[in-house]
């Protein structure tokens, strides 16, 4: 049958190597905190 | 439910990050007290210059408070009273500041300083002087065709 052949296409998608995703989504994460923190810093250094 | 391994390492990243930013935000509102500039303290748009100390704009020195003067400024289309102002070296200022017409900004460029000013509200920050030199006020909200042209100057001068 043609539609379990499908489900059982797109299953062995699901499990795909994420690897790529999983450095993106940390660099990205990575760049965000690197900004947080430096505009965090100049807030703290002109409160003196 | 089944979830891949990378998913759940980048959850947990997303949600301890916000968590620490929100622990950071609440640490700096609930145990250091740090507010919005406006913050329920109003007045009649119509009567600032009427109404004290907005009829009186300038530099107070002031005793027995956390800071040694109070700043007075009133914002109009399109300019600051006072339109320059000295300030001793190393004195805290509080400033105090609304605006007569519509939204303005008051920047003291380089600064902290940063709060818009809005009718009918007044907008409030302690601030301490300890750079001798110029300082400029700018309006960082558009107010108009002569919005470019707004500005003020605060004088930081050696007592």
């Amino acid at each position: 049958m043609a539609v379990p052949k499908l489900k059982n296409k797109s299953q062995t998608k699901e499990t795909s190597n994420l690897k790529g995703t999983l450095a993106s989504v940390l660099i990205l994460g990575i760049i965000l905190i690197i900004v947080w923190v430096s505009i965090y810093f100049i807030f703290v250094n002109r409160l003196g | 439910m089944h979830m891949h391994k990378f998913e759940k390492v980048w959850l947990i990243f997303g949600t301890v990050a916000l968590l620490v930013f929100l622990t950071v935000l609440g640490v700096s509102a609930f145990y250091l007290g740090n507010q919005p500039p406006s913050c329920l303290v109003t007045i009649d748009p119509e009567k600032v210059e009427v109404t004290a100390p907005f009829n009186a704009p300038g530099l107070y020195e002031v005793t027995g408070k956390d800071w040694d003067y109070e700043l007075v400024f009133v914002a109009s289309a399109f300019s600051y009273s006072p339109a320059k102002v000295e300030i001793p070296k190393g004195s805290t200022v509080k400033v105090i500041a609304t605006s007569k017409d519509v939204i303005h900004g008051f920047e003291i460029a380089g600064t902290n300083v940063n709060m818009m000013l809005e009718p009918g509200f007044v907008s409030e920050y302690t601030t301490r002087f300890n750079n001798e030199g110029e300082n400029l006020i700018i309006c960082n909200e558009y107010c108009g065709v002569g919005h470019h042209m707004m500005s003020s100057r605060i004088e930081v001068v050696s007592k």
